[in-house]
């Protein structure tokens, strides 16, 4: 699954006692940007099922408690009760909170990546924490447009060369991988 | 003075969350990596590297784990914490069946 790319990128690894490096060719970069950008955008206000209310806006209450219908932001943001009150209820007071954070980190990842001089990211532990959220949420959307649920490993490896989802799969393993060594990487010192 | 030493603290504790406190699961999912949830286990609990990793290969081969037990609200802010980094969560009171 990485043979390719180790050659030409390690991925993350360790610099010092509280740094995390890893260079990106411009192709890599414009990539990973591209992919932030989209998460940053569907976490944006939800457009679904929304009545404007600012005053609960203000202290973080929304006024939707429907699970998300978009099966991606679903899958971004959970129900946290198999009971579907206690769900509503659940998601009214906390949806807009989980956002901002999930926000937040493709947020740092996308200013990491913008100010790269050369390529070069360096991230410090709570951005590292960042990142993995970040790369995460990516992998969570992209998996379920490529129906991970249901689909094998060995049958995504064979899709047919002309066909669009190979290409996804090729970024979502990539992204896995480099997740890894960014994981790797930290939990050096973290026994 | 009164002094509470940590069993008078459990006691009363379970005074307060009666016999049957909420927990919260970590479902299996096919997307996030084993060593991430391990990471992220050890990150918002304090777990060590062993306690994770039983936890995340007891979630990878029954489908489920219990990974932290407590009030209904502490289960709420340990389920918040999960979703932000993206497993697959959910909290419920400890006598109903998984």
């Amino acid at each position: 699954m990485t043979q390719q790319d180790s050659e030409e990128n390690h991925g993350f690894f360790r610099h010092g006692d509280n740094a995390f490096v890893v260079e990106f060719s411009e192709s890599e970069r414009e990539v990973l940007i591209n992919l932030v950008e989209q998460i940053i955008e569907l976490l944006s206000e939800r457009s679904d099922n929304h009545v404007d209310d600012p005053l609960a806006a203000m202290v973080g209450i929304t006024t939707h408690d429907s699970p998300p219908e978009d099966e991606v932001l679903l899958r971004l943001l959970p129900n946290a009760y198999a009971d579907q009150v206690d769900a509503a209820e659940f998601r009214r007071y906390t949806e807009s909170t989980l956002r901002a954070k999930k926000y937040a980190h493709s947020l740092s990842m996308r200013i990491t990546l913008k100010s790269a001089i050369d390529g070069i990211i360096e991230v410090d532990h709570d951005g590292a924490n960042d990142w993995l959220g970040a790369m995460n949420d990516i992998r969570l959307a992209l998996g379920v447009r490529l129906k991970v649920e249901q689909t094998s490993h060995e049958e995504l490896e064979l899709l047919a060369p002309d066909d669009p989802m190979r290409g996804v799969y090729a970024v979502y393993s990539w992204l896995g991988w480099l997740q890894e060594s960014l994981i790797v990487a930290l939990m050096d010192d973290a026994i | 003075m009164v002094k509470l030493d940590e069993k008078i603290e459990e006691a009363i504790k379970e005074i307060f969350n009666g016999d049957k406190p909420w927990i919260t699961i970590v479902w299996d999912d096919p997307v996030n990596l084993m060593t991430y949830v391990t990471y992220v286990l050890m990150e918002l609990f304090g777990y060590s590297r062993e306690k994770a990793h039983e936890l995340m290969m007891k979630v990878h081969t029954e489908g489920k784990a219990i990974v932290s037990t407590g009030s209904r609200e502490e289960m709420e802010h340990d389920v918040a914490r999960l979703h932000e980094y993206g497993l697959w969560a959910t909290l419920q009171r400890g006598d109903q069946g998984l």
